[in-house]
């Protein structure tokens, strides 16, 4: 029982890690924009796909196509931020408008994949040496150990620039008061791309830690991690990145536990009643910053 | 009658602006307006004659449907608010306009974007807000939101004025300061014209708004009601009485 526990521990920093990357993205992409990004999945997903094609048609291994995913999901998100965005600046009820664009993309993404790599299951066949580790009594998979260290990486090196540099420090204020970065002289055009373009190259790199972490990933599963990733952004507070990355740790932890102590089938439950349990008890989730309209 | 000071180019002006927020009722309706340099343009009304509306469309924050905005003559309608910076022209609005969770000198920083790799500017900028405000100093390690009302207040005011702008818009400038100290505030800003800042001061504190203004706009339901020069309000029996039922304050003959 024990050591089931600590594996579920470790589990759920892992898993976490990979839910805490995808809600600290999103939260930022809702608080800079105010747009629900319902395409996040895809691109999670899409970064998955390309670790998968690098390795198995280039022979990359998953470590290298990291910073290439990152590059890759950075432009494309640049690109579509100016493709989609300034559409709907133009709409009469801006609101709604993205939520039907931003659905219509992700259903229209997942067909792309769905296309390209057909509905099967994939996985990438890469293994690392030694194939497992031991951690304190357990053994853990390498491949998982290193997705974990680069969540780890990943969630300083964004909070770091979120935190101690000027232009992050822009991109959190326009989460605060959107109105007043303008009137700071900062180019809200440019800094929301920007945002955008951020938020999809970590999606692409959580999708290279998803196919390490997960055994199958395949044309239809992101939404899967979209909505575990609105979940963790109403838990850790709207447009909050430190709440929304306690707050998937916390979602990691509380699934993987569940499958030890529940039964399956209560496991699976566990994080919607932590979504309701938030938003009846606390809507402004973990974080006291919430964000004012 | 010549007066170098009112016939210089305007910088800043409505032209016959309309402006509406949602559909068809119009906040703004034909409203003209014109900023002379080196004067206090004050604005004044009763709540919710568009005042503040009139500023945010000065200043791009709303596009009018109908005129045009321009600054030193030349028209900049449909610029976006962040290049008026570049411009020299700051705004301090009505709403809170801080970033809560940041610090009082990140506050400040950020105000510095648009000459951000200038590190003896910024610095400058800095050093002219706290002696300006020196609790804005005291305070600088804390986050804006944790400071009084009145003090968020004067981190707004010593942010605008750090970046030496040719021209301030202020919307209430002294909500939320107590009295002494808001006195204070209209003392100072009535010095500003003589460090070549043109002030535009849209303000509910009738009485020292159009003490300290050199011309005066009084809007109602979106138009301008009445305009003119304050000596021309001072010289003129009927106006007088006009701004003494308004306002409930006498421009001295
Ligand atoms: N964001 C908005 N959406 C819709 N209507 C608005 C908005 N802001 C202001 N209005 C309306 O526009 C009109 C003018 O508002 P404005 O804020 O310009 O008045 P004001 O003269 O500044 O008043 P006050 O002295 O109270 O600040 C009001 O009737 C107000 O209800
Ligand atoms: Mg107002």
């Amino acid at each position: 029982m024990e050591t089931l526990v600590i594996i579920g521990i470790v589990n759920g920093l892992i898993v976490g890690g990979v839910y805490a990357l995808i809600g600290m993205s999103l939260t930022l992409l809702y608080g800079v924009l105010r747009v629900v990004n319902f395409a996040h999945g895809e691109f999670v997903i899409g970064g998955s796909f390309l670790a998968y094609v690098l390795f198995n048609t280039f022979g990359i291994p998953p470590l290298a196509a990291l910073p290439i995913a990152a590059i890759s999901f950075f432009g494309l998100g640049y690109v579509a931020y100016f493709l989609l965005i300034p559409r709907l600046a133009r709409s009469d009820d801006p609101e709604s408008m993205s939520f039907l664009m931003m659905y219509g993309l992700s259903i229209a993404l997942a067909a792309f994949m769905l296309v390209l790599f057909e509905a099967d299951s994939r996985s990438i066949d890469y293994s690392f040496t030694p194939i497992s580790m031991k951690v304190g009594p357990v053994y853990v998979a390498t491949a998982r150990v290193v997705a974990l260290g680069v969540t780890l990486v990943v969630a300083a090196g964004v909070s770091a620039f979120l935190f101690l540099t000027l232009p992050g420090k822009a991109l959190r204020a326009a989460i605060m008061n959107r109105e007043a970065i303008q009137i700071m002289g900062v180019d809200i055009v440019k800094l929301s791309a920007f945002a955008f373009a951020l938020a999809t190259g970590i999606a692409g790199i959580t999708g290279v830690l998803v196919a390490l972490v997960f055994p199958a990933f395949n044309a239809f599963s992101g939404p899967e991690y979209a909505i575990i990733g609105f979940i963790v952004v109403v838990l850790g507070g709207l447009g909050n990145p430190l709440g929304a990355l306690a707050a998937g740790v916390f979602y990691g932890l509380a699934e993987q536990l569940a499958t030890v102590f529940l039964p399956q089938a209560m496991a699976q439950i566990v994080g919607f009643a932590l979504l309701v349990g938030t938003i009846l008890v606390r809507n402004a989730g973990f974080g006291r910053w919430r964000v004012s309209r | 009658m010549t007066n170098p000071a009112t016939d210089a180019r305007p910088v800043m002006e409505l032209r016959n602006v309309s402006v509406a927020y949602h559909g068809d009722i119009r906040i703004l309706q034909g409203l003209s307006l014109a900023v002379r340099p080196g004067q206090i343009t004050g604005i004044i009304g009763p709540n919710g004659a568009g005042k503040s509306t009139a500023l945010r469309t000065l200043y791009g924050l709303l596009k009018p449907i109908e005129g045009d905005v321009a600054v030193d003559g030349e028209v900049v309608t449909g610029m976006p608010p962040w290049r008026f910076i570049a411009k020299g022209i700051a705004l301090v609005p009505q709403n809170r306009s801080l970033f809560n969770d940041l610090s009082v000198e990140d506050n400040l920083r950020l105000a510095c974007w648009s000459f951000r790799r200038d590190k003896a500017r910024v610095n400058g900028a800095l050093e002219r807000a706290y002696a300006q405000f020196p609790i804005l100093h005291e305070r600088r390690k804390q986050p804006a939101g944790k400071m009084s009302g009145g003090q968020q207040r004067f981190l707004e005011l010593g942010r605008a004025l750090a970046l030496q702008p040719r021209v301030i818009l202020l919307d209430e400038p002294t909500a939320m300061i107590a009295p002494r100290l808001s006195a204070e505030i209209y003392e100072f800003i009535a010095t500003l014209p003589k460090q070549g800042i043109t002030v535009v001061l849209v303000d509910q504190n009738v009485r020292q708004c159009v003490r300290i203004s050199d011309h005066l706009y009084v809007l109602e339901l979106g138009q301008n009601k009445v305009d003119g020069a304050k000596q021309d309000f001072a010289q003129d029996e009927q106006l007088r009485t006009l701004i003494a039922e308004w306002v409930d304050y006498r421009i001295d003959a």
